[in-house]
């Protein structure tokens, strides 16, 4: 019996340092996800100037009532406009028309004034929109990557709606309006 | 008298002598020691949750549209954790969001999102960690470890995420995002 004893004591005390070293035991817990998502996303930006009309002035050469020939306006500049994914931009106007007076022009005379709309900086051709134009395949364009930038937006080719050789009726006022949209590619 | 008193010893050791012959027989001693291990053990805890699905990650008005909207911190509970002995630490891993979208992202965007692990309660010094991954979704992943614990301990541990932000607030890449966040408790490491 004593030599029983002796035989267990001896087998527990080297089986011990072993078995220690295989105590040290590691948990893991995870990996736990962690998820989200980011819709497509456009945005205009801010229109520079803090105004958002073109102004053109007087539109006619008072010496002839015709058009002027230089009507100009600078462009006006979206700043920070960003799509967070593929995107088309695309533009549309209307044409300037008097406002007030808005009856049927008499012979020789017009109360509309056709234009060219651009928006440029974002797709490397520019849409354009033009309002005398039947139709206007350039008035939309991809860009096929997520993009942050300025679009300018500008106005030009003016030209007499009916012929240039007729006069613009008077008026306080002539109103058009450019339209440019950001929107997310399908 | 002194026969007598022979005669009476005699006897005495006669009437002892079965005495002493019957416990000579029956009594002997051994030693029999009983011995077992305990093996070191650490276990984490059922998590309270198993994921962290944070949602839409941006601003879609205001002054902050397209950017990272303010996320509350979200935390995992990971009761009765323990290790039976001592000398051990937490360590957290972390890979930052990241979108699907591999592509590389354009100027004024990132499709990353950083954050921070901390796995709290065990020692002094709470396991935590911060992703640094860069805009373009490089170095996502990140490892902190925490104090050690000097005794064995039995302790409701909390992994809490939160600091989410986005490389220099950049506009962030339409998609779906996902990162990682695993705890490991088990033994300091040796110097």
């Amino acid at each position: 019996m004593r030599l029983l004893a002796a035989s267990l004591t001896a087998l527990a005390a080297l089986a011990l340092p072993g078995t220690a070293m295989a105590q040290s035991t590691t948990a893991t817990a995870g990996p736990f996800p962690v998820t989200g998502n980011v819709p497509g996303l456009c945005s205009g930006g801010t229109l520079s100037n803090a105004n958002s009309s073109f102004a053109l002035g007087v539109l006619i050469d008072t010496a002839t009532g015709l058009r002027r020939t230089d009507l100009a306006a600078p462009p006006k500049i979206l700043t920070g406009a960003f799509c967070t994914v593929r995107s088309n931009i695309s533009i549309s106007a209307t044409a300037l028309q008097s406002v007030n007076n808005i009856a049927a022009p008499g012979a020789g005379f017009s109360r509309t004034v056709h234009y060219t709309a651009s928006a440029s900086g974002w797709t490397t051709t520019p849409a354009t929109f033009a309002t005398g134009s039947a139709s206007n395949p350039g008035s939309s364009q991809e860009r096929s990557t997520a993009f942050q930038g300025d679009i300018s937006v500008g106005i030009g080719s003016f030209s007499t709606g009916g012929g240039e050789g007729l006069r613009l009726v008077a008026d306080t006022a002539y109103q058009g309006i450019v339209t440019v949209t950001l929107a997310v590619a399908n | 008298m002194t026969s007598l008193k022979a005669t009476a010893a005699a006897l005495a050791l006669l009437v002892a002598l079965p005495g002493v012959a019957n416990a000579q027989s029956t009594s002997d001693d051994a030693t029999v020691d009983v011995s077992g291990t305990v093996a070191g053990l650490c276990i984490l805890g059922d998590p309270s949750r198993t994921s962290v699905p944070l949602g839409q990650l941006i601003n879609t008005s205001g002054p902050q549209v397209g950017k990272l909207t303010a996320i509350s911190a979200q935390t995992i509970n990971l009761p009765n954790s323990f290790c039976n002995f001592a000398g051990t630490n937490l360590r957290v891993s972390a890979q930052a969001l990241l979108s699907s979208d591999t592509n590389a992202v354009q100027t004024g965007f990132a499709r990353a999102v950083n954050f921070t692990s901390t796995v709290s309660n065990w020692a002094t010094q709470n396991a935590t960690v911060t992703t640094a991954a860069a805009a373009g979704g490089a170095t996502p992943s990140a490892q902190g470890t925490g104090g050690t614990q000097p005794a064995p301990k039995i302790a409701d541990l909390t992994l809490t995420l939160n600091g989410f932000t986005v490389p220099s607030n950049l506009l962030l890449v339409a998609g779906t995002y996902s990162g990682s966040v695993t705890i490991t408790l088990g033994p300091a490491a040796t110097p």
